[in-house]
């Protein structure tokens, strides 16, 4: 058994406060509930805050580009479907340098967990907004506030084929820890929204803020129904923010579809090719 | 002998079809090919050219000097006539247009037997062909053999359909024109067996040898075929083949599947290759191998898609912020594609950074014949040197970014027990955590600096010398895919009685200084000229950077076309 000790590489920078602390402490936990060690899977990190985990947290690694880490990702479980792979961004690499790969990555429902710290700002480059600021944000890029609405990250995920989707606080570790492991346990593409307060950087979007707006989905819940799970995922908009697996279905993932995949992995595998077969073609 | 043939037509009536069925007649008739084609980027209503040159000989590029000219509409005619000579036979269809100048008139009714058979316009490409073949003395069976593997797949029917065309054509001529029956592709008593491939298909085929096992890309003219081609080759390679949202996924998801320990390649032109190049950047600090297949053509931005330049050499030379090694290498014919493309993985995986195999669409895109014993030889000879990648955590402390002499540290494959390492993006310490502190900064620099020394020491390769310099009056020099036109240009100058050499570089980036300037040294009273197709001396630029050389004289092109051996020849005095 591994214990959270294990996973726990240098000690974090982040701001005294910082909601990322307790995601730290989160994606730990769930991965010591998994039963898994650090040369047992790999996390691909985006550059923020939020990506600086990477030398906070033991395991095989990649600190990918901003924007970047998802599609990175993509490539390591193809090569390895064997190992789980996990992404760890903020609100700015994954939604806004890097949401063309999110679009792509729920389409192509490919194996991994994708962690969101959802904080409305970028907060390594000094908190100017992030694709999900509420419209009107104030921040120094945007000093007369945001004129776009804001990013709906659920309700893109939903939309565009990712398989599990779920959202929490980075004030409820427990519930983080729940998110993230059956999130991690889901055959296909997961994404763990997490609202993330930026103490330093963003004064609106506070714990105090989030703490009588979140709520729990209840056991009543039904998160097969795509219209239901759109429907939770629009509350964002009346600021309501539902925790919770807000929609999960089964669909083969895009590892499982590939036949050249069944078998041993693209590491593993030696060739013995006739090279015949290859130039007949060209005769 | 040389002879090129060449068909012209409308865009979108198979022309490329029946250029590539000639070129493969005239292999199976025992003869060495090289073929172009031009085309518009468009889908229908443009003009298309196919070019074949045969020869009894190995030939490495086309020719200006058209001696047969297959005319599909009057374009064909009014835009080559320039390039024809009087004893240049030209098929042609007088109800479409005719011809007044003296040249070798082959009339065939096309349209009224397209006509006459109720077909589809697109058959007169298979009339032609087969009034080709029988014009050239080529044998029956072939044409028809090759009419046979070319529909296949599309049923008995179709081919029986096609064959009967081609018989109308090769009939035709025999009737009407056998008195100007030439055995141009009269099949030989002995024939080697040859494979047609253009460059875009030799790298694919260099990475099955080379045991690629991660492809990802997205579609751009000229390197389209390379993603094409491998996907369609999936089931037999075991290779997962990707098609991604765009070519910045298609290089950071190659580089994470690299990082797992999967030898990973991505394929592009000039707009994509810009969108690659943060991740080469990424590659070159944490140390991931990569090979990027960079087919040049006319830029900038979108440019001109279908034609061919050599624009991009500088800004694949230095493509990526910050200093960190990288290796370019660019090959000048299919052979040399096929070898250097499986030596890219090698040297990836040695050096454990991105490796360039830089190309233009003159190469991409053009057939050439290889003989198949040549290919087969290397092929089944290649083993994969995976350099210094570990599947054991070693006794000691693992270190993934270890100072070593050679700059290059154990690379172990993720997922093993008992370790764990990052490949960083930011700068970092002996064990790949982050690290702003400046000594330790400085050694990982000059750690990965030294992989540029033993990279020259241990594997860089001296230009090929073709010719003698020492008796030559001139030299040339040129890099990767010039080398078809220089050499076919020597052969032309030494019938005119001048002597040349020529320094033909394929491994272009980096350059060893002191043994690139002393070939140079011995150039020293002759005539030296550069041979590029870009508009400002590239390659001479770089080696005046890279070895303190400058050549004064230079032979450049730039408008889209190919060099061809003429021209170089005709701007020798
Ligand atoms: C290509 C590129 N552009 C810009 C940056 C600078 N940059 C670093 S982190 C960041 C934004 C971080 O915001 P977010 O992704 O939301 O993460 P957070 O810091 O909030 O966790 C930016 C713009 C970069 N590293 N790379
Ligand atoms: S700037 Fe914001 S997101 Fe970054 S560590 Fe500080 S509080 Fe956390």
């Amino acid at each position: 058994m591994t214990t959270v000790q294990d996973f726990s590489g240098y000690t974090p920078t982040w701001c005294p406060g910082c909601g990322d602390w307790g995601i730290g402490v989160a994606i730990k936990g769930a991965f010591v509930k998994l039963g898994l060690d650090p040369s047992s899977l790999c996390v691909v990190f985006d550059i923020g805050c939020s990506g600086n985990m990477n030398d906070f947290l033991n395991a095989y690694a990649m600190h990918a580009l901003h924007g970047r880490s998802l599609a990175t990702a993509l490539g390591v479980k193809i090569a390895n479907p064997q190992l789980p792979v996990v992404i760890v961004g903020g609100d700015g690499g994954i939604y806004g340098e890097g949401g063309n790969h999110f679009l792509h990555a729920c389409r192509g429902n490919h194996d991994v967990t994708v962690i969101v710290h959802d904080n409305s700002v970028y907060g390594l480059t000094t908190g100017q907004v992030a694709p999900t600021a509420d419209k009107g944000m104030k921040s120094k890029s945007t000093p007369f506030g945001i004129i776009e609405t804001p990013v709906n990250p659920l309700v893109l995920a939903v939309t565009q084929g990712a398989t599990f989707v779920a959202q929490t606080f980075a004030g409820d570790v427990n519930h983080m820890i729940e998110m993230i492991k059956r999130g991690i346990e889901h055959k296909g593409f997961s994404l763990i929204n997490i609202l993330q307060p930026c103490v330093t950087f963003n004064k609106i979007n506070t714990y105090q803020y989030y703490l009588p707006r979140v709520y729990k989905l209840g056991l009543e819940y039904k998160p097969e129904d795509q219209r239901e799970a759109i429907g939770k995922a629009m509350e964002s908009t009346v600021e309501k923010f539902p925790l919770g697996v807000l929609y999960k279905v089964e669909r083969p993932s895009f590892t499982d579809q590939l036949p050249q995949l069944s078998g041993k992995t693209l590491v593993e595998k030696t060739y013995d090719l006739a090279f015949e077969a290859f130039e007949e073609e060209f005769i | 002998m040389k002879f090129l043939w060449k068909i012209g037509g409308e865009a979108g009536f198979g022309i490329m079809t029946t250029g590539l069925s000639f070129a493969k007649i005239a292999t199976q008739s025992g003869y060495h090919i090289f073929d172009y084609a031009e085309y518009p980027s468009l889908i229908r209503g443009g003009h298309n050219t196919y070019d074949v040159l045969v020869s009894d000989e190995e030939v490495w590029t086309s020719q200006i000097a058209i001696d047969m000219l297959v005319c599909l509409n009057k374009d064909t005619y009014t835009l080559h006539k320039s390039r024809l000579k009087e004893s240049s036979i030209v098929v042609y269809d007088p109800e479409m247009f005719e011809i007044t100048d003296n040249v070798q008139k082959i009339s065939v009714p096309l349209k009224s037997m397209i006509k006459e058979a109720k077909a589809f316009q697109i058959m007169v490409n298979t009339i032609t062909l087969g009034a080709s073949a029988g014009l050239l003395g080529a044998d029956e069976e072939v044409l028809y053999g090759m009419i046979e593997t070319q529909f296949a797949k599309k049923g008995e029917k179709v081919v029986e359909y096609n064959r009967d065309f081609a018989k109308k054509g090769y009939d035709y001529i025999l009737e009407h024109y056998q008195a100007m029956v030439t055995p141009i592709l009269k099949k030989r008593s002995q024939i080697e067996t040859k494979l047609v491939m253009t460059g875009n298909e030799a790298f694919s085929y260099g990475a099955i040898v080379a045991q690629c096992r991660f492809f990802s890309g997205y579609p751009m003219t000229p390197t389209s075929n390379v993603l094409t081609q491998l996907a369609g080759w999936q089931e037999k390679s075991g290779m997962v083949v990707r098609h991604s949202e765009d070519e910045i996924a298609v290089i950071n998801t190659a580089l994470g599947a690299s990082f797992a320990g999967a030898r990973s390649a991505v394929a592009t032109s000039g707009g994509g290759f810009a969108l690659m190049v943060e991740a080469i950047s990424y590659a070159g600090v944490a140390e991931i191998p990569i090979v990027i297949f960079l087919g040049q053509r006319p830029g900038p931005a979108t440019g001109m898609p279908t034609w061919t330049e050599q624009g991009d050499l500088l800004f694949a030379c230095h493509a990526g912020h910050g200093e960190f090694p990288k290796i370019v290498l660019a090959p000048g014919d299919v052979n040399e594609m096929i070898e250097m493309t499986a030596e890219a993985f090698d040297l990836a995986d040695i050096y454990q950074t991105p490796v360039i195999v830089i190309s233009d669409k003159f190469v991409c895109e053009s057939h050439k014949s290889v003989p198949k014993m040549n290919v087969d030889l290397f092929s089944k000879s290649y083993q994969p040197n995976r350099g210094k990648l570990i599947h054991e955590v070693p006794p000691e402390k693992y270190l993934r970014y270890k100072i070593s002499d050679d700059g290059i540290s154990p690379r172990l494959i993720p997922g093993i027990k008992g370790s764990f390492y990052q490949a960083n993006s930011y700068d970092h310490i002996e064990d790949s955590h982050t690290t702003e502190d400046g000594e330790l900064r400085k050694l990982q620099v000059e750690k990965r600096g030294r992989k540029w020394d033993t990279y020259l020491k241990t594997h860089y390769k001296l230009p090929t010398i073709y010719g003698d310099i020492t008796t030559a009056t001139h030299v040339f020099i040129a890099y990767g895919p010039n080398k078809g036109s220089i050499k076919e240009a020597q052969k032309l100058l030494k019938e005119k009685g001048i002597e040349t050499a020529f320094i033909h570089f394929t491994h272009v980036y980096p350059l060893d200084r002191q043994k690139v300037r002393d070939i140079f040294a011995m150039t020293k009273d002759k005539k030296c000229i550069l041979v590029e197709n870009n508009s400002q001396g590239q390659f001479g630029k770089l080696l005046a950077m890279e070895a303190g050389i400058e050549i004064e004289e230079k032979i450049l092109k730039y408008d889209g076309r190919p060099i061809y051996p003429e021209e170089i020849v005709a701007s020798i005095k």
